[in-house]
């Protein structure tokens, strides 16, 4: 049981990020922790992986009303264990989050997010995933989508881009035994509502929420949430959550959109034929019936 | 209380005399006996700690730092591929002035993978800003540990301190080792309440900022050098008043049969008893030698060291370690403090013990031999013995 934000109208007024950060404009992932902020509240603690939104807390200035450390890009999630230990030995409540990019969570902190699913510490895990590391200007990471341009994985004469699929880390989170569940900026009330969850189930949490990625992904600024609620109505980015191994779809689009449709507001897939965005939607109808029959079978 | 404890085991009093609060672990050999043994006071209700075991080496620093960052008392150890694994948040803890207390049991590093002895692990974290403090016999192993903790939480000092002993030489020996009483300890070490780097949600606070340009970066990491020079005076005040609670007393550095020396040989960590005893064969002998134990690495000692060898004729530095194309690594940081006296003596450098190779008593008479010959040649050479 948690307290539900019902309508757009309920959510909470007061921002614990003001404005004046050194972001991209229009950044999806410094809006996912303004709506993390609103969600959870004042007495939150945020642990920061480096990354894009390291930059923040730029000396001597803070956008943040709440306490914050930033410590390496491996180690959110062992650093938010010391602190939720300690708060509890100082009898001092507060919810640990957090926030940290998909190459440090996907790759290079997997063995740090692991152990903490693992130890049970009432942490959540925030993952604002923008399919590459944006922060060093748009590099391959393990999120990285099927085909696409980085640069590090340039298309060229002999490469069409991204040759590696992405994993699936919710799911491998979900294996863990946590609640896990993706996130997208498009739908506020949603993601809002799964970290009021978890919140309240006082559990370790990983929440993944895509971050479309103004120069990373290369998107017109003020299209980030046109450009995420497409991922999910193509079902390329589904709302779903896993609890005690069983999956919950949270959104079924009526109409299922194409996935050409999104990918054609991105220069990372500018170099695709009709060819290659055909193996893309393949990719994504199986992924989509794959989790839809998982849903059914109540298992991962 | 007196008993025969191991070198692990003497720490792992000094963890509990302490009230270290926190305590993140992984085992690695040769320190493992140490978290065993607390693991096992926190299963019979005897450590009042959080036990915390981690994933990795990595994440027991970065555990220790969210720990110490939120303002409790952290005590972790390691070793070796630990140290070198954990290496990236050392740095971290000393820049968010965090006074983490760590024992490391030295051991040789791979490759070629070793478990044997030597100090490259503790040598390595040299730059990091850790108070480092190097450890002859396993009483001075637990008494060191509790110093640590007062000195590292000084407001003058805020930096995580190191305490060295030597793996299996010290780990895993049984020595006679003095416990103290509960109550003297507390009466030492008061809790730790910090007022610079703490997590309450009534009062907000940003650790680990990003500090984008240089001028105030260089002010942060100035800050660190300012605290380490500190470290000295709280150092010796910290350890008067041990030596006033206990009636033992350590310093920045050992001095043995210096006196009247001529010769002097450098040594740091357990190969010193070995050689002190050799130092007393060759007294015997009617040879003018005496031995210098640096038991402080950061802060450097350089006025005691300069002032214990300004007069020596030559200085046989033993390293039990190796910088490859240089040579021992105390030996170069040591001919610095003589750079500016004017009759500097000749200093060679002896790489002894790497990976645990025997260090016997002997080695230290044909150590001067090989030191006569360099002061003959008016020249300081390097050699492995």
């Amino acid at each position: 049981m948690y307290n539900e934000i019902k309508a757009l109208r309920d959510i909470p007024e007061e921002d614990f990020l003001i404005g004046g950060s050194p972001t991209c404009s229009g950044c999806p992932a410094e809006l996912g922790l303004k709506m993390a902020l609103k969600a959870l509240g004042k007495n939150t603690i945020v642990v920061n992986s480096s990354g894009c939104m390291s930059l923040l807390c730029n000396y001597p200035y803070t956008p943040l009303k709440v306490s914050w450390i930033h410590c390496a890009i491996e180690n959110a999630a062992a650093t938010a264990t010391g602190i939720a230990r300690a708060m509890r030995l100082l009898k001092r409540e507060a919810t640990v989050i957090c926030y940290a990019g998909d190459g440090s969570t996907y790759d290079i902190g997997i063995g740090s997010l692991s152990g903490m699913a693992a130890r049970g510490d009432p942490i959540i895990y925030i993952c604002y995933n923008n399919q590459a590391y944006a922060n060093t200007g748009n590099q391959w990471d393990t999120a990285t989508p099927f085909l696409a341009n980085t640069k590090t994985t340039p298309p060229g004469k002999q490469s069409k881009g991204n040759l590696i699929p992405h994993k699936n880390m919710i799911k491998i989170m979900g294996a863990h035994g946590i609640y896990a569940a993706s996130a997208s900026p498009a739908y506020p009330l949603d993601y809002m509502n799964k970290l009021r969850k978890a919140q309240a189930m006082n559990i370790p949490a990983y929440i993944e929420y895509l971050s479309p990625c103004v120069p990373g992904w290369g998107y017109d600024q003020e299209k980030g949430i046109k450009v995420a609620k497409l991922a999910t109505e193509s079902c390329f980015w589904p709302l779903y959550e896993i609890e005690n191994n069983k999956i919950t779809i949270n959104y079924k689009p009526t109409q299922m959109r194409s996935v050409k449709e999104f990918i054609q507001l991105q220069d990372r897939f500018r170099h695709l034929s009709d060819y290659d965005i055909n193996v893309i939607q393949g990719l994504v109808t199986t992924d989509w019936k794959e989790l839809l029959e998982a849903e059914t079978c109540k298992k991962t | 209380m007196k008993d025969f404890l191991t070198g692990n085991e003497a720490v792992a009093w000094a963890a509990r005399l302490s009230r270290a609060r926190y305590i993140p672990n992984y085992p690695i050999s040769p320190q493992t006996e140490i978290i065993e043994t607390l693991a096992q006071w926190h299963a019979d209700g005897q450590l009042e700690a959080d036990f915390c075991p981690m994933d990795s080496e990595h994440s027991v620093m970065s555990a220790a730092i969210g720990a110490s960052a939120t303002g409790v008392r952290v005590f972790t150890a390691s070793s070796s591929q630990g140290i070198e694994l954990m290496h990236e948040m050392l740095y971290i803890a000393a820049g968010l002035r965090l006074p983490i207390v760590m024992v490391n049991c030295s051991r040789g590093l791979s490759a070629p993978i070793t478990l044997l002895c030597d100090h490259n692990d503790y040598l390595g974290m040299r730059d990091t800003g850790w108070i480092m403090v190097n450890t002859q016999n396993n009483q001075e192993a637990l008494d060191s540990t509790i110093m640590a903790f007062k000195i590292s939480e000084n407001k003058d000092v805020l930096l995580p301190s190191v305490v060295n002993l030597d793996g299996y030489v010290l780990s895993y020996t049984m020595e006679p080792t003095i416990v103290p009483e509960q109550g003297v300890v507390d009466r030492f070490l008061p809790s730790y309440r910090p007022t610079h780097a703490f997590f309450d949600p009534k009062q907000p606070m940003v650790q680990g900022i990003a500090v984008l340009d240089g001028v105030n970066y260089t002010h942060f990491r100035k800050q660190v050098h300012k605290a380490q020079l500190n470290a000295k005076r709280v150092m010796e005040k910290v350890c008067s008043d041990w030596r006033k609670t206990t009636g033992r007393h350590y310093g920045m550095i050992e001095k043995y049969e210096m006196e009247d020396a001529e010769m002097a040989i450098v040594t740091q960590g357990s190969v010193s008893t070995t050689a002190k005893a050799e130092v007393q064969e060759m007294r015997r002998k009617g040879m003018k030698i005496g031995l210098l134990r640096l038991r402080v690495m950061r802060p450097l000692p350089k006025e005691e060291i300069r002032n214990a060898l300004k007069d020596m004729k030559g200085v046989a530095v033993v390293d039990k370690n190796l910088a490859p194309g240089l040579g021992g690594i105390a030996h170069s940081e040591i001919r610095d403090c003589l750079y500016d006296i004017e009759e500097q003596p000749i200093m060679s450098s002896f790489v002894m013990g790497l990976g645990g190779k025997p260090e016997e008593m002997k080695q230290f008479a044909q150590i001067i031999d090989m030191l006569k010959k360099d002061m003959i040649d008016k020249r300081g050479r390097v050699r492995f013995v």
